[in-house]
């Protein structure tokens, strides 16, 4: 349930990081989720994929990665950059 | 175009667990204890509230947030005991998150309180990933539910300091095994503190009311 407000929260921290990278565009942001962090993996890709529908950050992926304990962590951004 | 890496390590949370520090710190600097009670809905909480408030002394310095998704049914509840109580309505979200609290909070002055219990949202799940800046989660486990629970919702017992096992007055009833449930949430938790109240008959209450009195 409160999954849609976790992809939210992703989200944002995506937006906020892409500030110092004019002209990119976000490729992939790795996430880690443990089993006892109360959110469920399945439940976060299908809300992320709902939220960024017809956004810029359509094609982002969210890569959900199995974490320990309690973590629900932003591990990795990964941009395109245009070339300098 | 070139692939860059940007190296992360933070919370998912951090916006709400910035704004949970700073109600941590506030609570610290003002000296208010401040308990965050989590439950399926219909464990109790709210009864369990009444009884607590029932039993204070009226120039006890406590007061309620009590969170609900609609109604402000529980904050009327509650107000009859002539402490400040105010319902937090989150129209929709499923748990309370440290900005509703700070919302909440604003217009009482904190050196006016020395015990703030915060009754979540009826959710087992959600409100586990939310700091309130709380300085001890406390679940509650109603004997109607079933023994599995802890091991069908691990996060919540793992991250409570205690567990408040509720309606033990039914326990002739219901095919609730009590030892089976303490085994379980120790399974998840070995340190966890385990209490046994019925909001009905009032027993086990005066542990409940030691409990907090010897954190506060």
């Amino acid at each position: 349930m409160h999954e849609l407000g976790i992809a939210n929260s992703i989200l944002e921290a995506v937006a906020t990081e892409m500030r110092p990278h004019p002209g990119a565009r976000a490729v992939r942001i790795a996430v880690t989720v443990g089993a006892l962090s109360g959110v469920d993996r399945d439940s976060l890709a299908f809300c992320f994929g709902a939220i960024v529908k017809g956004t810029p950050f359509e094609k982002l992926a969210l890569d959900v990665r199995e974490g320990a304990s309690d973590e629900l962590d932003l591990t990795c951004l990964e941009l395109e950059e245009p070339e300098p | 175009m070139s692939t860059t890496k940007v190296p992360l390590e933070r919370k998912v949370l951090s916006e709400n667990d910035r704004l949970a520090a700073e109600l941590r710190a506030a609570f610290a600097r003002h000296g208010v204890h401040c308990l965050n009670l989590i439950s399926s809905p219909g464990s109790g909480k709210t009864a369990l509230l009444e009884r607590t408030l029932a039993a204070f002394d009226p120039a006890k310095r406590v007061a309620v947030l009590t969170g609900d998704i609609q109604t402000d049914a529980d904050a009327r509840r509650l107000a009859r005991f002539g402490f400040p109580v105010r319902q937090i309505t989150t129209a929709g979200a499923c748990h309370l998150d440290a900005r509703m609290v700070a919302t909440a909070l604003e217009g009482w002055d904190l050196a006016n309180i020395d015990l703030l219990f915060i009754e979540n949202v009826g959710n087992l799940v959600c409100p586990t990933s939310y700091d309130l800046g709380e300085a001890a989660k406390v679940v509650l486990l109603s004997v109607a539910e079933g023994e599995e629970k802890p091991l069908k919702y691990p996060g919540i017992f793992f991250k409570s300091k205690l567990m408040v096992l509720t309606k033990i007055d039914l326990l002739p009833y219901v095919p609730f095994r009590l030892e089976d449930a303490i085994a379980n949430a120790r399974a998840i938790q070995p340190g966890i503190e385990i209490l046994q109240v019925s909001n009905t008959t009032g027993e086990g209450l005066d542990n409940w009311m030691e409990w907090i009195e010897r954190r506060a």
